[in-house]
């Protein structure tokens, strides 16, 4: 038998005693769940280098012992809260009623948490999943998140925000399973924030299901303690003339991956995946995206921008995947990164895996330094060569910030960016 | 104002500037001509500070200081202003906010108050209108999608609002046709005063029939070889840069 990795052992040893403690202790069918992404897991360990879609983010400096203590535990940035209509607090991955406000959700917005819902004996469908470790981890030890479901043609206005706040003390392991859910026509804009402070690892696994003409707005902003790792997996299906639209801004975590799969299952349907990551230091960020487009007449766009300072290390792999027939597709992806030191690196692959014929796709990946030429025009007129270097960085992010629709939204994650860079 | 003593500089390990002396007093426009390769833009970038152009020997002088140790936020804030042959454009960065963040750095250094976004904006349609350019043009990024005239207008409008003390041009003419030409000059003269200098780099006399200089000077194989009042440009425009140099 092949030797697991101390982390991956540890979950192992503890699951029976753990078994009792999470929501839905004591049902059967949750328990023969939970049991089956274990074993699951336990075939697999954490992902290593030698797995392709891993190959530049290497998880040993978590699973291989405790974490280091050496990395600041404070927040990465200090900012004023974004005001939404509704407000959904996971405290250390808890639900806490008190600090939500949810009052105001119209009718037809269903919202409960997952230790709710599991605790109350209901077996989710949970969608099992090939071979992805941190999913089959998810499924032995999630213990809460967002059970969200909204009703036909029921158009939520504002932002509803969820946010998972962790304050620790101590190392811990967070698994967060969110399950969210638009029947036909609806509409909503969420915002998810993820902040923290201290040593810890967090698992959020979201499944989203978008019906005939639903729209999702999701805009997520990570902003973990310098010393966490934040491993995100979102699924999201599309259905026919429905639109996911993803914004991530990523500036926290000492390391981060955001890995999104989306399947688009019907004709008008609109996958649009677009992103910004700041980062400084020795941090890590890892986004990587697999579009699948299974039928024909649909599109999908990813434009993801980076900005690196230090010895931090970006990460961008996107892969299009279009099935046989699926014709008049569109698929276009974008990756740009800009190094702001010679230590900072990025690593970028695009894939493209077409089995149609009639079908439109392109991708680019570029990286660079900051324009010298632009530099020195700032400086001949008299700009500070510190400010005129922000002012070149703040130009770059422009545009991808101009892909977020919500006007609110935007300001807010122009802020965070501003701020980002003052401290940078 | 100026006083350059034997300055010699390399880009990339060649020497370019092999030994040039120039004064420039308050209130004087010198023109330096010469033929390509001469050094002309060199001189230019090293009083400007450009990085990669390598003074490695003799001094310049600015104001009684020394410009060489100064960095080029520096003298631009210290009045030195050079309006590039190749303005650049900058993708991202609307023309209203580089011109007010530009203004304001300047103001900063010099200890006066920095312009609200109304005063500024107030300023900055006055002289606009000055030099016929349209309000959108500040909307639109830096010099993206500028045409060349419009890009050496803009130059000329930088200079309007930030008045130097001691103005760089370097080939201002090029690319311009004559209508262009003729509201950059209008917009240089229009900066004249007792106090304020200018070098005009130019390879044909034709600017100098508007910008009309007090001393010329031709450049070639990074030494000045000959100097003049004005009637040397159009002695260089007659008999071509070869008689002269050899001369």
């Amino acid at each position: 038998m092949k030797t697991l990795s101390p982390l991956a052992q540890k979950y192992i040893d503890r699951f029976d005693s753990a078994l009792e403690t999470l929501p839905g202790a004591g049902d059967r069918n949750i328990s023969t769940l939970r049991k089956s992404g274990l074993e699951k897991f336990s075939k697999l360990d954490f992902p290593n280098k030698r797995i392709e879609e891993w190959r530049f983010t290497n998880l040993a400096s978590l699973t291989k012992g405790p974490a280091n203590e050496d990395q600041p535990s404070t927040p990465a940035l200090k900012h004023d809260a974004f005001k939404a209509d509704y407000e959904v607090v996971f405290e250390n991955g808890v639900f806490s009623k008190e600090k939500s406000r949810l009052e105001k959700l119209p009718e037809g917005v269903r919202l409960t948490s997952l230790a709710e819902e599991l605790g109350g004996g209901a077996v989710f469908s949970l969608d099992e999943d090939d071979n992805r470790a941190l999913i089959a981890l998810n499924t032995a030890y999630m213990q809460d998140g967002l059970c969200l479901h909204v009703s036909e043609n029921v158009e939520v206005p504002g932002v509803l925000a969820i946010r998972f706040v962790t304050n620790s003390s101590e190392p811990q392991n967070i698994h967060i399973r969110n399950r969210i859910t638009l029947d036909g026509g609806a509409k909503l804009t969420l915002l998810e924030e993820h902040e923290g402070n201290g040593h810890y690892f967090v698992n959020p696994v979201t499944m989203i299901h978008l019906s005939d003409g639903a729209e999702l707005k999701h805009y997520k902003h990570q902003n973990e303690s310098l010393a966490a790792y934040h491993i995100a997996l979102t699924d999201c299906e599309v259905a026919a003339n429905a639109s996911y639209k993803n914004f991530t801004l990523t500036h926290g975590a000492r390391l981060s991956r955001n890995e999104m799969k989306t399947s688009i299952l019907g004709a008008d349907a609109l996958s649009k995946l677009d992103g910004a990551y700041l980062l400084d230091g020795n941090q890590h960020c890892d986004t990587t995206s697999l579009t699948e487009h299974k039928v024909s007449q649909n599109v999908s766009e990813q434009v993801y921008k980076g900005v690196l300072a230090g010895k931090s290390h970006g990460v961008f792999q996107g892969k299009i995947h279009i099935f046989p027939d699926a014709q008049q597709v569109s698929g276009d992806q974008l990756s740009k990164a800009l190094l702001l030191s010679d230590e900072a690196q990025v690593d970028c692959k695009p894939e493209l895996e077409i089995y149609a014929d009639d079908v439109k796709c392109s991708h680019g990946a570029t990286s660079g330094e900051l324009d010298e030429d632009a530099l020195f025009y700032l400086q001949a007129r008299g700009i500070p060569t510190d400010q005129a270097k922000k002012m070149l960085v703040a130009a770059f992010l422009g545009d991808v910030l101009e892909e977020i629709e919500n006007d609110s939204v935007r300001q807010y994650f122009e802020v965070l960016s501003a701020s980002w860079l003052e401290r940078v | 104002m100026l006083e350059i003593k034997d300055l010699h500089a390399e880009v990339g390990g060649k020497e370019i500037l092999k030994g040039i002396n120039l004064t420039i007093n308050p209130g004087e426009i010198h023109a330096i001509m010469g033929p390509n390769g001469a050094g002309k833009s060199t001189l230019s970038y090293v009083l400007s500070g450009r990085d990669g152009y390598e003074v490695t020997g003799g001094s310049v002088t600015y104001k009684g200081q020394d410009l060489l140790d100064m960095d080029p936020d520096e003298r631009a804030c210290s009045g030195i202003f050079l309006a590039f042959q190749y303005p650049v454009e900058i993708p991202g960065v609307a023309s209203a906010t580089f011109l007010k963040t530009a203004l304001n750095a300047q103001r900063k250094f010099r200890g006066e108050e920095e312009l609200d976004a109304m005063e500024f904006l107030k300023l900055v349609r006055e002289k606009s209108k000055e030099l016929d350019i349209k309000d959108d043009m500040l909307k639109r990024a830096v010099n993206v999608g500028f045409s060349g005239g419009e890009k050496k207008r803009n130059e000329v409008l930088q200079m309007s609002l930030l008045e130097p003390d001691l103005m760089l041009l370097d080939e201002t003419d090029s690319g311009l046709d004559i209508d262009a030409l003729k509201v950059a000059a209008d917009g240089v003269n229009r900066l004249r005063s007792p106090e304020r200098s200018a070098l005009v780099i130019t390879h044909y006399q034709r600017l100098l029939d508007y910008i009309v200089p007090d001393f010329v000077h031709v450049l070639a194989d990074g030494k000045i070889v000959k100097s003049g009042d004005k009637s040397l440009a159009l002695e260089l425009e007659e008999k071509g840069y070869t008689d002269i140099s050899a001369a």
